[in-house]
């Protein structure tokens, strides 16, 4: 039985993506398109070359971290919608060490990441004290503090570290920036980083006490309670956790992507990442495979607007279909009259064995 | 200073306050019928953005506001009844599904206008719904131009609270709705059908949500933008927090975001040398700020949030 649902667990995604990319396909052949061309282009943008593949992997990347983010709060039962401005304190925080810290080399980005890592758990813990000394809603919380984010990164690229006329950044020294895999293949390393990281937290959600209470204070916080877990402490070290996840991301998408912040630095990856987590059912491994997917679908749909002239966004769409039918799907399987069903079918299989014996 | 403190000044500012208020109170009160039936709607930003480019392509192509407005609210009906179905019919979290509004409904958005607009680089002008005074009380000097000079859907939105507040505790409808949000088993014993309040609820939501929306781009500005909601839904949300659930809470929580973001503006008009990032920030820690110094733990609809399984009685 065990098999099984891991099985279906499996499956439900695949399911809502495949009826995801019919719709979108419907979509497409509804402006005149050849929707199999389109789905051409797409891919082919994605995989048509190692150098597209690497582009794709990097594009995965900041999304892991922030799906991670995500899958990790929501483990624990509370929502995080803050990815993005913790993604973005990260950020913000190592482009001041690496322009006014005068740090270089390997240290100088070890000293950056850790500093990230550190003030996006501190933007993180901030909805969480609010939700457990006052009770407020950590959605919303978390929401405000990525607007407040997004427009103090907006202040330090137009004023504070302002160069030259355009509103951006300088960029950082070369001896900061995160080193690639090989020449041929040009994925930095903090890909790597965030695989390891996605497996780390998998082994401590399923594998550690710590891991274990996390998901008791997610599925039924009184009964937590009543065990003598510290529930509140248990909330505010995964919002904090998460925080850190997600700032290092915006560490790593600095250090090995973007090099400057400018206007639009991690815009929608704090979204994405929750979409990412619900389909992934807050599996971390599971979130680093749809991730991957979602830069998939991103990297292409640059290819397919200019190819097809289909607009972008129409990957947007699908994204969110799968999202509603993967999350319908896994409350269907729920349903008693649905489990009945599977059970039957299973049951049915059984007794037609034993006839044939 | 002197400026700052002068009657013209104060007057623009509560005008405008007024203006910015009202599409958040659309919204808000959207969020309370929802609530008040035990559905929580994270969605209002997405059903919000739907509203507002459905509005504005009505409108643009029709050159009728009222059009434009009826097509945001019917949009914004279409898109919650996913969220809806899913969360009502199928016991799903509402959460998750609010979420999926959230990317859904502003990808659709982005998606349609740049079909509608291929040549984005251009600003396109909608139609606008011109103020109406009335007359006799818009000559009153200071408070005539204040509360009697705005577009109709100023003055429905806070005809609409009244009538909220009439409705949820003068009316036996109004009562029955409520109790749907506080205890729906016992609602469903009293011979309510606690389904189909629910999908009610749904239906008023996305029609003032997606009304909402529509205010952003035919009465407040007459251009659309991606992003244009920013993040107003989320703002309507803590607003029915912070109004603890009663309509007339909310309207007095939504003329103090308002006031916040028509302060913010004229900041920026009169201090030009102020980083206006700084500035954009108030309205948001303003909301914080409400929150943690006025928001309670528990006053809302007790079932809130709650999926309702029919068939566990």
């Amino acid at each position: 039985m065990k098999g099984k649902v891991k099985i279906v667990k499996v499956i439900i995604p695949v399911i809502s993506i495949l009826i995801a990319f019919v719709i979108g396909g419907i979509i497409i052949a509804g402006l005149g398109k050849n929707p199999f061309e389109a789905y051409a282009y797409l891919f082919s943008g994605a995989f048509g070359s190692s150098q597209k593949f690497a582009q794709t992997l990097t594009i995965a990347c900041p999304l892991i971290f922030t799906a991670l983010a995500a899958a990790f709060a929501y483990k624990c039962g509370v929502f995080n919608l803050g990815g993005e401005g913790q993604f973005i304190i990260g950020a913000v925080t190592s482009i001041f060490v690496c322009l006014k810290l005068g740090v270089s080399g390997a240290p100088g980005i070890l000293v950056s990441l850790i500093l990230g890592t550190l003030m996006g758990g501190v933007w993180g813990a901030i909805p969480g004290i609010l939700k457990i000394t006052r009770g407020l809603n950590e959605m919303i919380v978390s929401i405000m503090l990525n607007y407040i984010a997004t427009l103090f990164m907006g202040y330090v690229y137009t004023n504070s570290l302002r160069e030259g006329s355009t509103p951006q950044t300088a960029a950082i020294a070369d001896n900061l920036q995160i080193g690639r895999i090989s020449d041929g293949f040009r994925v930095h390393w903090g890909f790597v980083v965030a695989i390891i990281l996605a497996v780390v937290l998998a082994y401590i959600i399923f594998n550690t006490s710590f891991g274990f209470k996390i998901r008791a204070v997610g599925m039924n916080p009184m009964a937590a309670k009543f065990n003598g877990f510290p529930v509140k402490k248990l909330i505010l070290s995964s919002f904090v956790i998460s925080g850190a996840v997600a700032g290092l991301g915006g560490s790593i998408e600095l250090h090995g992507k973007q090099f400057r912040l400018m206007s639009g630095f991690g815009q929608g990856f704090g979204f994405d990442g929750v979409a990412i987590a619900l389909i992934a059912q807050l599996n971390p491994v599971g979130a680093a495979v749809v991730a991957f997917f979602f830069a998939v679908l991103r990297k292409g749909s640059s290819t397919l607007q200019t190819g097809m002239k289909v607009p972008s966004s129409v990957v947007d769409i699908i994204q969110a279909l799968v999202i509603i039918f993967a999350v319908g799907g896994t409350v269907l399987i729920k349903k008693p009259s649905v489990q009945k069903l599977l059970n039957r079918s299973k049951n049915d299989k059984v007794s037609g064995k034993g006839a044939e014996a | 200073m002197g400026s700052v403190l002068s009657v013209s000044f104060i007057q623009e500012l509560l005008l405008s306050t007024i203006r910015m208020a009202t599409p958040i109170l659309l919204v808000a009160l959207a969020e309370l019928y929802s609530e008040r039936a035990g559905l929580v709607n994270i969605g209002l930003d997405g059903l919000m953005a739907i509203g507002a480019l459905v509005g504005f392509l009505v409108g643009y192509k029709t050159m009728n506001p009222v059009l434009g407005l009826c097509a945001g609210a019917l949009a914004g009906i279409a898109i919650n009844m996913i969220y809806a179905y899913f969360t009502i019919s199928m016991c799903a979290e509402q959460i998750v599904y609010g979420m999926a509004t959230n990317i859904l409904a502003p990808a659709l958005a982005s998606f349609v206008y740049r079909l509608s607009f291929s040549d984005t680089s251009t600003q396109i002008t909608g139609v606008a719904q011109n103020a109406v005074a009335i007359p006799l009380l818009s000559k009153i000097p200071f408070f005539g131009k204040l509360f009697f000079n705005h577009s109709p859907l100023v003055y429905i939105a806070y005809i609409l609270v009244i009538v909220t507040a009439i409705f949820f505790n003068k009316t036996k409808p109004g009562l029955n709705f409520k109790a749907v949000g506080e205890f729906p088993r016992a609602a469903e014993t009293m011979g309510i059908n606690v389904v189909k309040v629910k999908y009610l609820a749904c239906v008023i939501c996305g029609a003032l949500a997606g009304l909402g929306g529509a205010y952003l781009t035919i009465c407040y500005t007459n251009t659309y933008s991606e992003g244009i909601v920013a993040g107003r839904g989320f703002i309507a949300l803590s607003a029915v927090i912070f109004g603890r659930w009663m309509s007339s809470g909310v309207m007095m929580a939504c003329l103090l975001f308002g006031f916040c973001d028509a302060l913010q503006i004229r900041l920026q008009l009169i201090s030009p040398g102020t980083p206006y990032q700084l500035l954009q920030m108030i309205p948001y820690v303003c909301t914080l700020l409400a929150l943690v110094f006025l928001g309670i733990r528990k006053s809302g609809p007790k079932s809130n949030g709650q999926p309702y399984f029919r068939e566990e009685r």
